[in-house]
This record gives C-alpha cells, structure tokens and sequence, in this order.
C-alpha cells in the first residue's frame, strides 16, 4: 500500500530537465510511502475529484478554441489550468492567441495592462513552479510584445528567483536575455558575479557566466604571443565560446579570486573547473602545419592544425607552378575530417631524381598556403611547424608572468599539505608543473598521477589516458629537441594514443611494454614508419595499421591478438617483411601459418 | 609576488568545516542487486491501461514522448510485441496537424519533440507510412532559424535540444539535406562552453541533458571532431558521485536519467571507460522498485516510464547481455538503426 505524497514543487535536485512538469509525471525526487488501506481509498476518491474538475476545464479550454472565441473569460480558464499545470504548452500557446487579438481591439494603454496582468500571472505560476520552460518562455514572449518593458522589474525578479535557486538554469538564461535586450553593460553583470561569487564561493553557474563575460570585457590581444605568425590564416576565429581568450593582466588578477574560493572550500569542484579553463590556453588556429613529398610512391602528405575535410575545403596542389588534379584521401576511411591527407601525384611528375621540385599547398578557403622543395637526389622532403616552434603542449603566458604560475603551484603545493588527498589540488598543480615545465617536472606529474589513482579510484582510467597524454607530448618535445625520427615510449603504463598527427615523419616507434589495447585508426597517420615495436602491450586490434607505405617490421610479441581476421589491416601494407606475433592467443590458430603466407604475402619473416 | 606571501589556512579563508557536503545518496544494503526484467516489461505493459488516472492526464501534453519511452524500452526487453501496434499507429496518424508537425496528443498544437518522438515510434514499427513524411520534412525544415537554431514550434523557443530534435528527425527519415546543415551546426558549436560543454543556448551554463543533445546533434552531421572530447569528457565523469549514480550538472543529486544522458555522451565521444561502470550499475539496479517493476530516479522512490527507459538504456551501454544494444545517438535499438542503414559516427 502506498499513497502520492504531495509533489514538492521546490526540490533540490536538478532533474526537470525534458519537461519540468515530469516531477509530476515522472516521479522526480518523489519518496514512495507506506500507508493504510483506508488512506489509499481516500486518496483515490479525492484524485477521482481533481480528474473531473481538470478534465472539464481542458475539454471547455478546447472548444472555446475551437470555435475561434478570443475573449478575456478564456484567458480566465486557461490560467486555472496553467496554475496548476504550466507545462501545458498547447494552453500558452492559446493565450497567445487571446492575447494578440486583444492587442487588435484594444487601446495601447489597455494593452499595456492586459500585459501588465499577464506578468503578474506569471510571476505566481513561477514562484510555484520556478523551472517550467513554459512560464519563462511565456514571460519573454510577453517582454517582447508590452508597449513599455519595465527591465528593472525583470531583472529584480531574476535577483530573488537566483536568491532562492542560485543554479536555476532557467533564470540564468532569461537574466541574460534581459540583460541583451535592456543593454545592461557587461561590467555591471561582471559584479553581479562578483557579488554572487563572494557570498558563495560553491556556485558553478556564477563562474560559468564569468568565462562568458571576462572575454568580452578583457579580450586576449589579437596579435598571438608565439611565432609563425605569417604563417596563419586572417579568418575570423571558430565559433567556439572555449577558444575566447582573456588578456593576461586580467587572467592574473582572476587567478587571486579563484585561489581564494578553493582555498576557502577545498572540495567544491566548481572553482577548479574555472581554473583549469583559466590555465588552458587558446585553440590552435587552422593552418598547414606540414607538407610532406616522396619520390617513391610520388606522393603528397599533408598535415592540418585540426582535423578537416580536405575534400571540402578547396586545396590546390602546384607543383613547378602548375596547379594539378588530384584526390586527396583521409589517411582511413574512417575519417571524414583528418588532420593528416595523403595524394598520389600523376605517374612521373616527380618520380626522376635529378630533378629538383617545388611544391605549394594552397589552403584558398583560409588564404593559406605552404612551399615545400624537393632538391636534386634527395627521395623525401617536408616543411613544416614542429611542436616545439609552436609551444604546442605548453602555456601561453609570457615568461616575466611565469614567475605568477611559479608562485601558484607554491600555493597549490601547500594547501596539499593541509588536504594531502585533495584530488583537485593534485591534478592543478599537475596541470601548473605542465604549463611551467613539462618536461622538467616529469618525475613529479607521474608521482601526482598515482596519487590521483589512489585517492580517486572511480576515475582512475581518465588519469591514466591523462598521464598517457602527457607522456606522448613529452616524448614529442624531447625527440623535437634530439631533431631525429625515433619516437620511443616503452614501460610508461600508457593506456592510450594521441597527438599521432605530430608522428608524421616518424620512422621508427617503441611503444612495447604498456597497457595498450588496440592500434587506432589514427596510427595510419604514422605514414613514415618503417619499423614498429609493440611487445608486452594488451593489443587486441590494428585498425592503424593502414596503407602504411613504409612499414617493414611490425614486433607485437605478448599482446592479445585472437583472431586471424585482426591481422587483415597487414595486407595492406606492401613492404612489410618482418612480423613477430609470439605470445599472441591467435599463433593457436589452426593453419595459421598458410593463412597467414595467403594474408600477408610479403612477409618473409614470420616468428610464431 | 614573493615567499612572503606564504599562506596558512588562517589568512587564506581555509575553513575545513565549512566545505560543501557532497549531495548524494548512500546504496542500503538490501537494495535490488539484480535486474528484474520480467517486472519492468509488466510495469510498461500495464501503464497505458490506466488512462483514466489523474496523473495520466495530467501528462496528456507530453503523452507522445510517454509512448516512445514506453515502447523502446520494451523494444530493448525484447517485449514490444506486448504494446497495441494498431492503436498507437493510428493516434499518431490523428496526431498529424496541416502543417506536418506531430502533437503530443489529440487537441495539443505540434512541436518538434513529439515529432521527433512520433518518428521515433514509426521507426521501431518500420511503418513510416502512416504519416504525411514529405510533410514532416517540411514542418522541420520550416522551423530551422537564419541563425542557424530551430525553434520548437511556431511559437519560437530556441533550444540546442530542439537542433537534436530536427537533425534526428530528419536523420530517420533519411533527408538530412533538407536543412541547412552548416548553419545548424555553426549554432551548436555556438552553444559551447568553457567546460567542454553545452548549454540550451548561446553562453547557457553546461548540462548533461543539453550535452547529451549536442553531441548526439554533431554525431549525426558528423561534427564530432569539433567536440574538445578530453576537456568535456573529464567534466562528464566528474558526473559520478561516490554512490556510483551520475548527476547532470556539477553540485546536484544522483539521478538514473542522467545514467543515459551522461553515458551515452561519454559513448559519442569515446570515453566511456572514465566512469567505474560496476559502481554506476549498482545504483541503477538498487533504483527498481522489487514490488512494481520499473526504475525511479532515485532509490525508493517512486518509479515511472522515463526512468525506466534511462534506467535499461543506461544498462545496455553498460554491456549488459539481457538487453538488446541501444544506439546512444538516437536512443532506440541498434537494430532498428542497421535496418534503417543509420551509422552515427562515434569517436573513438
């Protein structure tokens, strides 16, 4: 036996989501309770009741409708029905209606009443109800249509709904609609927040507005503080909110107001998210990072900043000053946006050596464009931006203010002390070591890394594809500095691969002795590899291994590969010579060895 | 600034009592551990028998969602031959205004999410052809703004939910190109923020249920690699609470819904592995009732169709066998979506 407990119309959760009625509907945060036999029946008859009285005010809201009656008595009957139920959409929509007849016949100052009254109306079904989207949406349909808004109101109104729900979604989106339409300046929304902040420092939605409106009021300089300048694109910058920089005088003075709200609240997550933002730096802008040639195979790689369609985007190939006809292919069928796109050239266009060539990329849609020469006896040549020419893996703000970032992860370091499980504070000041010195802080990031493990199980494998990917960005940056082609990353527990498109040029690669499971379809972006070591990993699938043109050796000794079929992507690697697969489950296979000599006709060295 | 400035927990405001209290739940012991599949298949079977009930008409105006959760989760049960075919097929056809959109009832106005649920309906059925779909495409196509938005109906919301709702329609009918695309998607990717996520609208604070729309929008315009999946994944497992249940935005309470919305986003952008799967599977299990059937939103208390959808579909991206494999694009079988020859991208 049970009875419906009364819904509680201002609970704390956040699940009004769809529809905000569904609390009544779907049983949102609705606790089920015992009761007797007799209290059920009298639940039942008093619902019974409700059901009649509701049902004859729809079906009378209905006909009214239906026979066109635009009168103030509907406006009447719609309102009984809205009160109670405000997600009843058809009903607002019919208000609407009444109400812009009424407009029709009625005098401006009539109007302005007629509105007046609907705002008043509004506000009770608000209060009852606060996360209806009908009702706010009803409300700014209202603003737009009354002779003479009165904005203070409705931001006075905003002010007591965040007073009572300071995450209401809701009233958050229709203060800022507010704020647009009644030109409130961005500084004085800016100390709304302040003011917010400063009373609670636990609120999310406060510091969410802040990334919003710091951009606006202190934009990032144009002009980007690394090299390579003439080598961008004049485009405006991508649509995304993320990539709307702040300039560094302001984005010191908020790292202040941030240390303190974790500093007073150490577990409240929403001001880290801040920081981390605040620490992140600007989205690479889109350019051709790397053009790439080879005499064997005539072919053209090109690399992007982010991936993108090239097919799409209008690349025009010159070679020797003539533009020539080509099919630009994403290096797996997989990818419809790549950063990495391969071309084949027309047979003897660059295949005699003796000749020297010169090759232009243009990138037309972003005015762009990269040169590249093959000299005289040479069979490959590439031009492009290393990792370390752009700083790709490492903080924005100039070296003087590295001394602030310095003084930060001191601060961090010490609030550890007091809160040594603190997982924030352990990933900030990881995140603080990588934007000072990646590579110098190596030891301690890995320490930190298990720390986080330890202290935050439930998350433990997103720490691991972190650690990895700072792993792969150091090894990137040393093997930039050593300006050789060898990548080797063995017994690094890396779980996970990225940043392939930096491997473009890289011809051999160690990635033996971690916890890998599969070679992506990305790996195909390694389009120089000549040799592959990746022993002792959990492999179980190649997809990566691709059209590699290069590729001789593979060595994947103790992985996971079980199924002949894993192996297909192989065959399509022509120069592949030498393949060690012991310790694999698939070396069990039956006839292993004739399949494999049918699959894979080129090797000559199999070791099972 | 110098070592002067060394800090003690006095003068940096550090209050250790006053740190927020997690907002969670904690799993009793004697919760349901196993899934009682036979049950909930009874609960939705039964649910549509009750129309005269009050709360029943009460969520007359969202009735054509209700049928879709209803009737993909018993689809995901393998139950769906249970539900009367013949009388949903012909609500749905009376559903169908002049203009082409879909209401959510019988006397409701049309509005693209119970569009998109009547499509969504039809399509498990494999009966298109009891609607006008010609003029389905154009009720959508008419709603798409000069930003780029769509509005839900002709009464001009704007939400990101509403771009889900008219790419996924047009998705199963098979006229994506209808619209157009790349100002759809220059809206959503407007809609992004500074956590990875999304809001209903440009500089809306992130939430799951929006996230789950916007991912799920550029899985099926193929945008996924606009996604900063490293910065917004992060913020989706910091979704899970130490009770294992996921909440929707940062400081709120373990809902099962948010089982669907924030895995099936950390599906899209392939990282599922963030969350501990084991964890979030016992609090979806511990939310269903052993008496009725069905799933709540949280553990004792009361269950309904929504949360017994998300509930299954949730469990289904987990791995688990007893269920049919959901799509976490469009949130129906995956079978369904092979027939229909639909291959949202996901990343991986």
């Amino acid at each position: 036996m049970r009875v419906y407990p009364v819904p509680t119309l201002l609970h704390e959760s956040d699940t009004s989501w769809f529809q905000s009625a569904l609390k009544v509907i779907t049983m949102h945060g609705r606790v089920k309770l015992k009761s007797t036999a007799q209290q059920e029946e009298e639940k039942r008859k008093e619902r019974e009741k409700k059901l009649k009285i509701y049902v004859a005010a729809r079906d009378a809201c209905f006909s009214k409708r239906k026979e066109g009656i635009m009168d103030i008595e509907a406006l009447q009957l719609t309102q009984q029905l809205l009160s109670s139920n405000p997600d009843f959409a058809t009903l607002w929509n019919y208000r609407r209606e009444i109400l812009l007849h009424q407009e029709t016949v009625l005098s401006e100052e009539e109007v302005q009443k007629l509105y007046e009254d609907e705002l008043v109306f509004l506000e009770g079904c608000l209060k009852v109800n606060p996360k209806s989207y009908g009702s706010w949406h009803h409300r700014g349909w209202v603003l737009s249509r009354i002779p003479r808004p009165d904005w203070n109101r409705e931001l006075g109104l905003c002010d007591r709904c965040l007073g009572l729900d300071d995450r209401n979604f809701h009233c958050w989106d229709y203060r800022r609609m507010v704020v647009k339409l009644s030109g409130v300046p961005v500084e004085q929304e800016l100390q709304f927040t302040d003011r917010l902040i400063g009373s609670n420092f636990s609120n999310y939605s406060s510091w969410h507005y802040r990334s919003t409106l710091l951009p606006l009021l202190h934009p990032h300089s144009p002009e980007p503080p690394f090299p390579l300048r003439n080598a961008r694109s004049s485009s405006p910058s991508s649509p995304q909110m993320h990539s709307h920089r702040v300039c560094e005088e302001q984005l010191l003075k908020e790292y202040e107001l941030v240390q303190n709200a974790f500093f007073t609240d150490p577990n409240d997550q929403s001001a880290w998210f801040y920081y981390r933002w605040l620490l992140g730096r600007a989205e690479r802008e889109e350019m051709i990072s790397c053009v790439y040639v080879s005499r064997e195979g005539e072919r053209v790689i090109v690399a992007f900043s982010r991936p993108v369609n090239a097919q799409a985007v209008g690349l025009l190939l010159v070679v020797d000053g003539q533009p020539l006809q080509v099919d630009w292919r994403s290096v797996h069928p997989r990818f419809r946006h790549c950063p990495v796109w391969i071309c084949e050239l027309p047979p003897g266009t660059i295949s005699d050596a003796s000749n020297e060539h010169n090759l232009t990329v243009h990138w037309t849609e972003r005015h762009t464009h990269r040169d590249c020469a093959l000299y005289t006896g040479r069979s490959e040549s590439w031009c492009r931006d290393s990792a370390t020419d752009q700083e790709l893996f490492r903080s924005e703000l100039s070296v003087e203010k590295s001394s602030v970032l310095q003084s930060e992860l001191q601060s961090c370091t010490q609030l550890l002390e007091l809160e040594p499980q603190n997982k924030w504070c352990v990933l900030t000041i990881v995140l603080l070591m990588r934007a000072l010195d990646p590579l110098g802080y190596e030891k301690e990031t890995l320490a930190h890394f298990e720390t986080l493990k330890e202290v935050d199980s439930m998350r433990s494998s997103y720490y691991s594809d972190l650690c990895s990917k700072f792993m792969i960005e150091n090894t990137i940056l040393k093997m930039e500095y050593a300006e050789v082609r060898v990548f080797s990353l063995s017994g690094k527990k890396l779980t996970t691969l990225c940043h392939l498109d930096q491997l473009l040029l890289v011809t051999h690669i160690n990635l033996s002795s971690n916890k890998l499971q599969t070679l992506p379809p990305q790996f195909a972006m390694l389009q120089c590899l000549e040799v592959l070591e990746a022993d002792d990993n959990a492999i179980e699938t190649l997809p990566g291994l691709y059209h590699l043109p290069r590729l001789e050796e593979v060595s994947l000794r103790n992985n996971q590969i079980s199924r002949l079929s894993d192996l297909k992507p192989l065959s399509s690697c022509p120069k592949l010579t030498r393949l060690d697969l012991r310790g694999n489950p698939v070396t069990q296979t039956a006839n292993l060895q004739s399949e494999l000599a049918e699959l894979l006709p080129s090797v000559t060295d199999l070791l099972l | 600034m110098t070592n002067s400035k060394k800090k003690s927990r006095k003068d940096l405001g550090y209050h250790p009592k006053m740190g927020t209290q997690v907002k969670d739940v904690v799993l009793k012991p004697d919760a349901p551990s196993t899934l009682l599949l036979e049950k909930h298949a009874d609960y939705i079977a039964a649910y549509g028998s009750k129309k005269d009930d009050y709360e029943y008409t009460l969520s007359e105006y969202l009735r054509m969602s209700g049928i879709y959760w209803g009737l993909t989760v018993m689809d995901l049960m393998g139950q769906l031959p249970r539900m009367n075919r013949e009388e949903i097929t012909a609500f749905i056809t009376a559903c169908q205004h002049d203009c082409g959109g879909i209401s959510a009832s019988i006397g409701h106005d049309p509005h693209l999410l119970y569009t998109l649920s009547a499509v969504q309906i039809l399509s498990l059925y494999d009966d298109l052809s009891v609607i006008d779909v010609h003029k389905v495409v154009e009720y959508v196509k008419g709603l798409q703004q000069e930003d780029g938005s769509f509005a839900g109906d002709k009464w001009g919301e704007i939400d990101t939910r509403f771009s889900f709702c008219a790419v996924a329609t047009l998705a199963l009918l098979g006229k994506l190109d209808a619209i157009n695309l790349d100002k759809a998607v220059e809206f959503v990717l407007s809609c992004m923020n500074f956590d990875g996520g999304f809001g209903c609208r440009p500089g809306s604070e992130s939430h799951a249920g929006q996230i789950y729309c916007c991912t799920g929008f550029l899985s099926i315009t193929g945008q996924l690699h606009q996604v900063s999946a490293d910065l917004l994944g992060w913020w989706l497992c910091e979704r899970q609470l130490p009770s294992g249940g996921l909440n929707g935005r940062p400081e709120k309470l373990p809902d099962v819904c948010y089982s669907w919305w924030v895995l099936a986003s950390l599906k899209i952008i392939g990282r599922i592995h963030w969350i501990d799967k084991n964890k979030l599977r016992s609090f979806i299990l511990a939310c269903q009732d052993e008496e009725t059937g069905g799933f709540a939103d949280r553990p004792g208390d009361m269950v309904d169709p929504f949360h017994t959808l998300f509930g299954i579909a949730g469990l289904s991206l987990l791995g688990d066998e007893e269920i049919k494999a959901v799509n976490p694009v469009f949130c129906m079988p995956e079978d369904v979506l092979q027939r229909l020859g639909l291959h949202p991208e996901l990343l991986s």
